[in-house]
């Protein structure tokens, strides 16, 4: 009863045409003018990529052919063998540029961090659909998920991935919201995160995000307690910001932080990545540069081009044009995955595929909101377009459970 | 929940969803919208200055020619090794000390210095590389990653001329240059005297610039827009001088190891065929990068090198002041062709005043054939006695002595020719001199004082008819395209000077070389007149002057010399400007007797310094 019709073409050519235009600017950010500039291990990054690009390929054409129950019923374990890896890298790993977060495979290096994003999605739905009518509503239930994603997030830190770590927490209210925390509770949850952003920028603007949340919740909910609580934690938090910023922090830490809203502080120090990066979209224009044109990339004055900085290529050298391709791309990325979730009738579909278009859409936010400026620069990589083979396989493979369970979704019946 | 609710709970969860990435969404795209639409004018010219570095091209600087466009001063190039300290391979540094032909401490320690000033940007690791050693490093440059080169210029003095003191030297731009010419950039060199100096502007040229490329490390990869926007630079204008070559190098030998000065005019027109001042400095080593211990050797000798003493030197003129005293007294008629003054050795006036020249009758041809002192003396007593001090000092100032002649090159001395005013202020008052002061002036001794420059210039009026000449080194300066405008020097009738007068001077000063002082070391092939001086120096030995100009006929050349310490003029003096007479009109020097012997003469040494200074 198989129809290839059903088969959600247009995803698979979004996943496509991203992963197509990462090897272009991968290409050009690596084997241009700008080789002479790079050691010989980076530029072969664009054999590597175009590599993993053919076996994401493969691998996501065979998961079409797996029973979409497979995935839960190896949820489990799967998540289990990611945190022994894990557990495993911070004892045998290699460290690359910093951080202990890598193993070696035979010739490739692997960052089992990445994988452990997919098997913690996927052990997070499977917990809270394996019983009927969990909710994250109750506490009990909200607590294993909270634990489950404390876990990898406890030892990222132990291997100096802060950045990677972010991703989890900017993960979790959204997996929460969706398994029926209330809206309100949900709300409170990232307030911190919107208030403290502002206070960043401006202690007044912090304040007002505060007043501003309390209001929405006090409509939500209707419980002057809660609203009231809200306020008080979201002073807390302007003032715990404040605190941060001007006592605890060193001075350089504080810049580093604040120098998203005012880069020309320290403009070849702190501020320099934040410079290079928005003059290199700001220098592309309406039409770009061209395909190996860009200066700023060619002459090197962008960082990690390739992989956290990958998007100031392609608004380099190709434009508004290019960068609203990219940016229609990703927009139909998420609203199709949502959309996807809302047709299917399985809770531990649905709830994978939103945990999908979440996780892509909190690397999309922190990576193109580091490259232009938004927020403070945090190294994340851009999904299916950065440099990175275990993260292109592992966005890849999560993006083939997706279309494998809305492919079968007739069958997938969410009765046993 | 019911399943109805959970559904509707559902869907009201996808509508914030799709509503939150939905607004975040257009947050980003429109923060992109900002950066690429909105504000790319300012975006686009930062990403340009990122990249693009704007250099200056040094000029090159105008050449120096002769008279007869034989270049006496071009441009040499200066190697330099430089280094890219972050691209150096440590492991090559013997290979390179090797090749420098210095030990591997040193080229490390220089290393070190350069990575203390940039790992990424070019420095200078060694200056003034001899060719062979830069040729050697361009041999091996292939093996030699992050190592360099930059060509500079110097100056390069040619034709065995070092005429520094016609010439100049170049020096750094001080920070008054800088204000004065804000095209200058830091370690560029101005000339600081000579014509360096005086023709700077015409000299310098223009700067160029060029675009290139830089990366984010400030390395140079080559030219921006294939050179499209450079703008070469314009080469500084020749200088075409009056300077005679072969004239200026033998002038210049014959007054090794002497001290004092020497110019030689073309009297028609006030060009400088040659100009020499001795002792010089080694020109040669103020061209290059700073040679701080020679630049403090010359300062402090006590021979004063840096002081140009054909032009500055201010010394009595002794006897080849007379034929002017002539002129004057014929002019003002204090005495005419017939006057005749009896010489007893001696002349009176409140005490005796020694005369060297043979007792007896002299008139004024024979005065100067014979340089007798009486005349002048009888004739000083009178312009000192019936009132005419003032009008002799202002009409020998027309001869060019006491003031300034505008020569085109620094320091030039106005030298002195007192007159009452002068010897009010410095005696206190008109009681306080008189004519026992003014008496020895009559002779060029006393107050009197001139330079080299301003013989000549004076011994030009005589050869040339009564034209005061404006002396100048420079004829022409010449553009890069080949087209040459002149100087205007002035030429001036001295109106009162009588042709019948000179007349009678010209023959005494013929006179003094067939038969008087002037005889034994007369050029036998070309005729000229002189007059042969001795200054008296209350210091140590007397300084020689002998003032010339040739041919006697038709005179071509006006030659001044001042030997300082060397006793009589007709002895040292007299035999420098025979020999120039000689190469000037030959083209060489025959007589080797009296080259050797002003070669080897060996001038007194001054017991005390006295520092002139203006």
């Amino acid at each position: 009863m198989v129809n290839l019709k059903d088969f959600n073409w247009t995803l698979l050519l979004t996943w496509a045409s991203l992963a197509c235009i990462g090897l272009v600017a991968i290409y050009s950010a690596t084997l241009g003018e700008v080789s002479e500039f790079l050691p010989e291990q980076i530029q072969e990054n664009f054999m590597r990529q175009s590599i993993w690009f053919a076996i994401g390929l493969t691998v996501l054409a065979f998961i079409q052919f797996v029973p979409p129950r497979t995935f839960q019923l190896f949820a489990f374990p799967f998540y289990l063998f990611c945190i022994f890896l894990m557990i495993l890298t911070i004892f045998v790993g290699v460290e690359v540029s910093g951080s202990q977060s890598w193993l070696r495979v035979g010739p490739f290096n692997l960052q089992p961090g990445e994988l452990t994003k997919l098997a913690t999605i996927l052990a997070v739905a499977s917990y809270l659909t394996g019983k009927r009518d969990a909710s994250t509503g109750n506490l009990k239930t909200a607590l294993v998920v909270v634990l489950l994603f404390a876990i990898p997030i406890s030892l990222l830190f132990l291997q100096s991935e802060a950045g990677v770590a972010l991703v989890y927490i900017g993960l979790l209210p959204i997996v929460l919201f969706w398994s029926g925390l209330p809206y309100a509770i949900s709300l409170l949850m990232i307030s911190p995160a919107i208030i403290a952003y502002f206070t960043i920028i401006d202690l007044r603007l912090g304040i007002l995000a505060a007043v501003v949340i309390m209001t929405i919740i006090f409509f939500i909910q209707q419980k002057k307690w809660l609203s009231l609580s809200s306020l008080l934690l979201g002073i807390l938090i302007v003032i715990g910001t404040e605190v941060a910023l001007h006592q605890v922090l060193q001075p350089h830490q504080r810049a580093r932080i604040e120098a998203f809203a005012n880069p020309t502080v320290d403009p070849q120090g702190i501020g320099w990545n934040i410079i290079q990066s928005t003059t290199a979209i700001g220098s592309g224009g309406l039409y770009g540069k061209g395909f190996m044109q860009g200066t700023q990339t060619q002459l090197r004055f962008l960082p990690e081009q390739w992989t956290d900085f990958i998007f100031c290529v392609i608004g380099e050298e190709f434009g508004f044009i290019g960068a609203s391709i990219v940016m229609l791309l990703y927009l139909i990325l998420f609203i199709k995955l949502l959309l996807m979730a809302n047709s299917h009738n399985h809770p531990f579909a649905q709830m994978v595929m939103v945990s999908a278009a979440g996780l892509y859409f909190v690397h999309f936010v922190i990576s193109m909101g580091s490259t232009t400026g938004l927020v403070p620069i945090i190294g994340i990589t851009l999904p299916f377009i950065s440099y990175g083979g275990s993260a292109l396989l592992t966005n890849t493979i999560l993006l083939a459970i997706c279309l494998n369970m809305d492919f079968y979704k007739r069958s997938f019946s969410i009765y046993r | 929940m019911t399943r109805n609710n959970k559904a509707k709970h559902s869907r009201t969860s996808l509508r914030i969803l799709i509503g939150i990435v939905i607004l975040i969404w257009f947050i980003i795209t429109g923060r992109i919208f900002q950066l690429q639409i909105l504000d790319y004018e300012t975006y686009s010219p930062i990403s340009r200055q990122n990249y693009i570095r704007q250099e200056f091209v040094s000029p090159a600087r105008g050449l120096i020619l002769d008279r007869n466009e034989t270049i006496l001063v071009e441009n040499e190039p200066i190697y330099s090794i430089t280094i890219i300290p972050s691209k150096f391979d440590m492991s090559k540094a013997s290979l390179l000390a090797d090749l420098l032909g210095t030990d591997q401490e040193s080229l490390l320690e220089r290393v070190r210095e350069a990575q203390q000033y940039s790992w990424d940007r070019t420095s200078r690791l060694y200056t003034e590389v001899s060719f062979e050693v830069f040729s050697n490093i361009q041999e091996n440059i292939w093996q030699l990653p992050g190592i360099g080169h930059t060509i500079e210029s110097k100056r390069h003095y040619n034709q065995g001329i070092m005429a520094s003191h016609a010439f100049g030297y170049l020096r750094e731009a001080s920070p008054e240059d800088h204000e004065r010419s804000p095209q200058l950039r830091m370690g560029d060199k101005v000339g600081k005297s000579g014509l360096e100096l005086v023709y700077e502007d015409y000299l310098r040229g223009e700067l160029g610039t060029e675009y290139l490329r830089v990366n984010a490390y400030g390395q140079s990869l080559g030219s921006y827009n294939n050179g499209e926007l450079n703008q070469p630079p314009r080469k500084g204008y020749d200088l075409i001088t009056t300077l005679d070559a072969g004239l200026q190098r033998l002038t210049e030998q014959l007054f090794v190891g002497k001290t004092g000065g020497a110019v030689a005019l073309d009297p028609r027109n006030g060009e400088i065929l040659a100009l020499v001042s001795s002792p010089q400095y080694d020109i040669n080593r103020l061209a290059g990068r700073l040679d701080r211990e020679y630049w403090q050797e010359i300062n402090v000798d006590r021979n004063t090198p840096l002081y140009n003493r054909a032009i500055s030197s201010r010394q009595p003129p002794g006897s080849t002041f007379k034929p002017f005293m002539g002129l004057f007294g014929l002019q003002v008629g204090l005495i005419t062709p017939e006057t005749v003054i009896h010489n007893p050795g001696y002349y009176y006036r409140g005490r005796q005043y020694r005369d060297e020249a043979d007792i007896g009758d002299y008139d004024l041809e024979r005065a100067l054939t014979y340089s007798s002192n009486t005349y002048f003396f009888w004739m000083m007593d009178r312009i000192a006695t019936r009132g005419y001090f003032n009008e002799w000092s202002r009409m020998m100032k027309d001869f060019g002595m006491g003031i300034l002649n505008s020569v085109d090159l620094p320091h030039e001395t106005a030298g002195l020719i007192p007159d009452s005013t002068y010897m009010n202020r410095t005696h206190g008052g008109e009681r306080n001199w008189g004519v026992g002061d003014l008496m020895s002036l009559g002779v060029g001794q006393g107050l009197v004082s001139v330079s080299p420059l301003q013989m000549a210039v004076a011994t030009s009026v005589i050869a040339n008819g009564g034209y005061r000449v404006q002396p100048h080194l420079v004829r022409a300066v010449r553009d890069t395209e080949g087209n040459e405008s002149y100087t205007n020097p002035n030429r001036e009738r001295i109106d009162w000077i009588r042709e019948d007068h000179l007349e009678l001077v010209r023959t005494g000063m013929r006179r003094v070389v067939t038969e008087g002082s002037g005889r034994y070391y007369a050029f036998p092939d070309t005729s000229a007149s002189g007059k042969t001086g001795t200054a008296q120096n209350p210091h140590g030995e007397n300084h020689g002057w002998y003032i010339m100009y040739a041919p006697a006929e038709n005179p071509e050349i006006a030659i001044a010399v001042l030997v300082e310490n060397a006793g009589f003029g007709s002895q040292t003096a007299a035999p420098i400007a025979s020999l120039m007479q000689e190469q000037y009109f030959t083209g060489g020097v025959n007589r080797d007797y009296l080259l050797n012997r002003v070669l080897n003469f060996q001038p007194a040494v001054e017991e005390e310094i006295v520092v002139e200074e203006e």
